[in-house]
């Protein structure tokens, strides 16, 4: 009855049916309390979008696995520190971290969040050595600005560790019976030589896990078999944008998982033998042939389909794998695997016995499902997505099964490799160094490039380069690739506010808010809506609420302050924008925001601080030198002032600020004609622009020459600027008729 | 400044101009955290119908003429309008005739910088507080006064439903001479 309860609770899972399977679940836990039971439950309450659930039942276990969903459930219900101790106990420091790559990344997570960088970088770096596949582990890494070059952990190293990953999974898939989890050590506990195929839980629970939010590429999930089939397939194709700017979205974690699967043990190995002796209670040791025949199945098996394989589907596995990032993914790899295995199941009976047998080892629930519906498995499997797969593994038919080695290892090197473009791309937009960034995804393949969030990056990279145009081109383009993707739509109403394109803008925020009212982003542009048209207390509004909506997507608290200043509320202001440093330190637009706080309050020390960190994390933007610049002018150091104008200047000829800055240090240095070539050449690029004028104008009242000086303040009238410029330009026009009597202050 | 009969005067054809609040964009209220108060009112219809931003209700007098509203600012501000909403066909022999705007750093030195007439009012009345010199578009004042100091029909007490101030919006660059206002410069002179 067990078993078949928790087939059911399995499938039901699958199938997204969560409240039936929490309610068989719970009835499973009455019958039959057991930890994995436990785990299953609370793996249901997960999925449920029910973490206080799970955080209750699993309050207090120890086995690796309950630790690891524990810490899920406290991470989603920001109970950092029992997370942290979840994973880490405190008094077994030397204990291994459960679920391997994945545990680590959450670790990683937590030590971000509660201001700890270097543990978090370390961690991260520690679960890219388990997993060279998780992306949302180098993307975090370049979060936090201490990403190396992507070739460091996409690379032949890593790709060998794959590959021994991939091997030793197939081993250890023949291995047991009951154990399927290629989890991690600590799952091993978790098996515990019972050979029902619940045991298989483990791994393949990943994909839907991270509903809710953190794109940890767990997978090791708590016992439940998640994926088989039609779910797995399902769960691959979530929305490919992965690379959340504020850390928070879901990714598809499928993907991960299924990576992560195949990661299982760490490093190539000496990963193995450990995998084999922490198995080794129920493990048979397969000989070489078996193992070589099954390698290439569970290769291409990174999840889900065995079934689908062994029915001759595509396994979409591979690409859905691949599909992380771009939803294109390599199908050509994976479709080499498929060929691969399939040749093998054609080529000898024992073959597909063995593949039989490893698919009821591999134990996820779709074992049983691989034998009862076997060819309709594949029918079932909604492999829509991946016809390419499909067509070329028939194709490949033919091939001799060692070919997989050579096909995996290939196909090993290919993902890595768009990986490779992708992370450098990502961290070299991290680090603004935009231009070439752009290059770099320029180097992807046409079907890379045009998905949501390649263009969505690409977008961001020209709205770093102060290119509003270009990014506004690009963002459209995103949204027409995909219009559900909310990342990176933030930045968008961004650009669109500073293009002023009000009806753009308003537009965005609609169809947005109608695509997911709890988004940030959709807040965000809605407050941006609202901020053009400077009605900003209903700006903050909308702000604030994105801000409720995830605390942790710094961008919201940024533009907070920017309302807050505008209403002239500095103080709510600073602490807007300390909020969006705790979040992320590398957030210039909040330095940003801080300097011209302290800017506006005369604190001309801390703005000049604070603009020189934001200048620091993004050491090409013009307009932030040009702050600086501003900032040392009213600490009187001018010569610096100067030097930072005309490093802005260079930077990006295209932008006219600098230029007018220099200027009117000059004629504040009194260094009138120098200010005057400067302002005639601004004349040029912009001619509408009556500060211009009316700077000229002054200067040419410093240096009495008055009928210039008239002439300009004229011009700069007839352009129409505000109010309060027309009383200080009238003003001044008058004294010039009275340049005997009155001392000319202006 | 002259005592005038201004040209808030609502003959037939000013009547429309002033149903509606009609402020340039390059200015914003300026006295949301001003603290306002009043010489006396009665009791339900005080201060806080003012600045409710509802036209049905309104603030009565009850006390002898002139009489007074006063708001003091937390700095000193730069004004440039003053908008009241009186309404002649409802309130009769309560809607003011002769209003009075005072200026200065507080109750001490008050100084009349604004006579206006109304004849009989109906919807926004728009008051600009400058002088004719243009160098004086703006007041710059830490108080702002406005004393009603006669009715219509020569009524006692006096009803105003709302009042509204304006001055012009800081410059989003700090500390510059002059507002940026073409799209090359404003697309590079702020962050967000």
């Amino acid at each position: 009855m067990e078993t078949l309860m928790v087939d059911r609770v399995q499938s039901s899972l699958r199938l997204f049916m969560n409240r039936n399977a929490i309610f068989l679940c719970e009835r499973l836990c009455a019958e039959f309390p057991s930890e994995l039971n436990l785990q299953l439950l609370a793996t249901c309450y997960l999925r449920n979008n029910q973490a206080y659930c799970a955080y209750h039942i699993l309050k207090g276990s120890k086995m690796p696995q309950s630790r690891y969903l524990f810490a899920m459930s406290c991470f989603q219900m920001n109970l950092l520190r029992e997370a942290e101790a979840a994973l880490c106990p405190a008094n077994e420091p030397n204990a291994e971290v459960p679920n391997g790559a994945a545990g680590h990344y959450l670790l990683g997570l937590i030590y971000r969040y509660t201001g700890r960088r270097t543990c978090a970088v370390d961690h991260f770096v520690q679960a890219l050595g388990i997993d060279p596949l998780l992306w949302a582990a180098y993307e975090e890494l370049c979060i936090l600005g201490a990403a190396e070059e992507a070739s460091e952990y996409f690379n032949d190293a890593a790709a060998f560790r794959v590959q021994q990953q991939q091997l030793s999974e197939s081993s250890s898939q023949n291995l047991t019976i009951g154990t399927e989890y290629q989890s991690l050590p600590s799952s091993m506990a978790l098996g515990s030589g019972d050979t029902s195929p619940r045991h298989s839980k483990q791994l393949h629970a990943n994909n839907t896990r991270e509903t809710l939010s953190h794109p940890h590429g767990t997978v090791m999930a708590a016992g439940h078999p998640t994926i088989s089939g039609p779910s797995n397939i399902s769960q691959y194709y979530t929305p490919p944008a992965v690379a959340q700017l504020s850390g928070v979205a879901p990714p598809p974690l499928c993907r991960n998982a299924h990576l992560y699967l195949n990661a299982i043990g760490g490093d190539g190995s000496t990963k193995s033998n450990v995998n084999a002796a922490i198995q080794a209670p129920r493990r048979k040791f397969v000989d070489e042939g078996k193992l070589r025949k099954v390698s290439g199945r569970l290769f291409s098996d990174s999840g889900p389909r065995r079934s689908t394989r062994l029915s001759g589907e595509a396994a979409a596995n591979t690409n859905s794998n691949a599909s992380q990032l771009g939803g294109n993914g390599t199908n050509h790899s994976s479709a080499k695997y498929l060929g691969g295995l399939y040749s093998s199941s054609s080529s000898s009976k024992t073959n597909s016995t063995v593949l039989r047998s490893v698919t009821l080892r591999r134990g996820q629930p779709w074992a049983n499902e691989n034998f009862d519906e076997d060819n309709t498995v594949t029918t079932s499997s909604s492999m829509s997505a991946l016809p390419d797969g499909k067509c070329l593994e028939q194709d490949k038919m033919g091939c001799g099964i060692l070919a997989h080695d050579s096909r995996l290892t290939s196909g090993i090197r290919e993902f890595l490799g768009l990986l490779r473009t992708l992370g450098e791309g990502y961290r070299l937009s991290c680090l603004y160094r935009s231009q070439e960034a752009l290059e770099v995804y320029l180097r992807l393949s046409q079907h890379q490039f045009n998905t949501g969030w390649v263009l969505s990056q690409v977008g961001k990279a020209h709205f770093e380069l102060v290119d509003y145009f270009e990014a506004d081109r690009f963002f459209d383009l995103a949204r027409r690739v995909s219009p559900y993707t909310l990342e990176g739509m933030d930045i968008y109403s961004t650009v669109l506010y500073h293009l002023k394109e009000e009806m753009k803008l308003s537009y965005l925020a609609q169809e947005l808010i109608s695509v997911d009212r709890l988004s940030p982003q959709a807040w965000c542009a809605m407050g941006n809506c609202y901020g053009r048209q400077n009605d900003h207390e209903t700006a903050l509004k909308n702000f604030q609420r994105a801000v409720h909506l995830d605390p942790r997507f710094a961008y919201a608290h940024t533009l907070c302050g920017h309302e807050y200043v505008a209403l002239e509320d500095f103080e709510n202001g600073i602490k807007c924008y300390q909020s969006s440093l705790q979040v992320d330190e590398r957030h210039y637009n909040a330095w940003y925001g801080l300097g011209i706080v302290y800017l506006r309050q005369e604190k001309f020390e801390f703005a000049e601080h604070h603009f020189r960190k934001a200048f620091h994390i993004n050491p090409r933007s013009s307009v932030l030198m040009c702050y600086l610049g501003m900032a040392l002018h009213s600490l009187k150091r001018d010569e610096d002032a100067l030097e930072v104008m005309e490093k802005a200047i260079s930077a990006d000829k295209k932008n006219p600020l600098p230029v007018y800055q220099k200027a009117n240090i000059l004629s504040s240095l009194e260094r009138f004609d120098e200010a005057l070539k400067e302002l005639e050449q601004l004349k040029e690029c912009a001619p509408r622009e009556s500060s211009v004028y009316a700077l000229m104008g002054k200067i040419y009242k410093r240096l009495n020459m008055h009928e210039k000086a008239m002439f300009y303040f004229g011009l700069a009238l007839d352009l129409k600027p505000p109010a309060a410029d027309v009383a200080t330009i009238k003003s001044a026009m008058e004294k010039l008729y009275l340049p005997d009597e009155l001392e000319d202050t202006l | 400044m002259a005592t005038e009969s201004d040209g808030e005067e609502d003959t037939a054809g000013k009547l429309t101009g002033s149903r509606h609040l009609d402020v340039d964009d390059d200015l914003r209220e300026m006295a949301k955290k001003a603290a306002w108060s009043v010489s006396s009112c009665k009791p339900g219809n005080g201060v806080l119908a003012l600045r409710d931003d509802n036209l049905d209700t309104y603030w009565q007098s009850d006390g002898a003429q002139p009489h007074l509203v006063n708001i003091q600012f937390q700095k000193k501000v730069k004004l440039q309008l003053l908008v009241l909403y009186v309404d002649f066909n409802v309130d009769e022999s309560y809607t003011p005739s002769k209003i009075s705007i005072r200026a200065g750093d507080g109750f001490h030195n008050l100084k009349e910088i604004k006579t206006v007439e109304l004849v009989k009012p109906v919807g926004w009345v728009h008051i600009p507080l400058s002088g004719t010199d243009p160098r004086e578009t703006f007041i710059h004042t830490f108080m702002l006064q406005l004393a009603v100091l006669s009715n219509h029909l020569n009524g006692r007490d006096t009803h105003v439903r709302q009042i509204k101030i304006y001055g012009p919006r800081p410059n989003p660059v700090p500390h510059q001479p002059f507002h940026f206002i073409s799209k090359e410069f404003i697309t590079y002179s702020t962050l967000r």
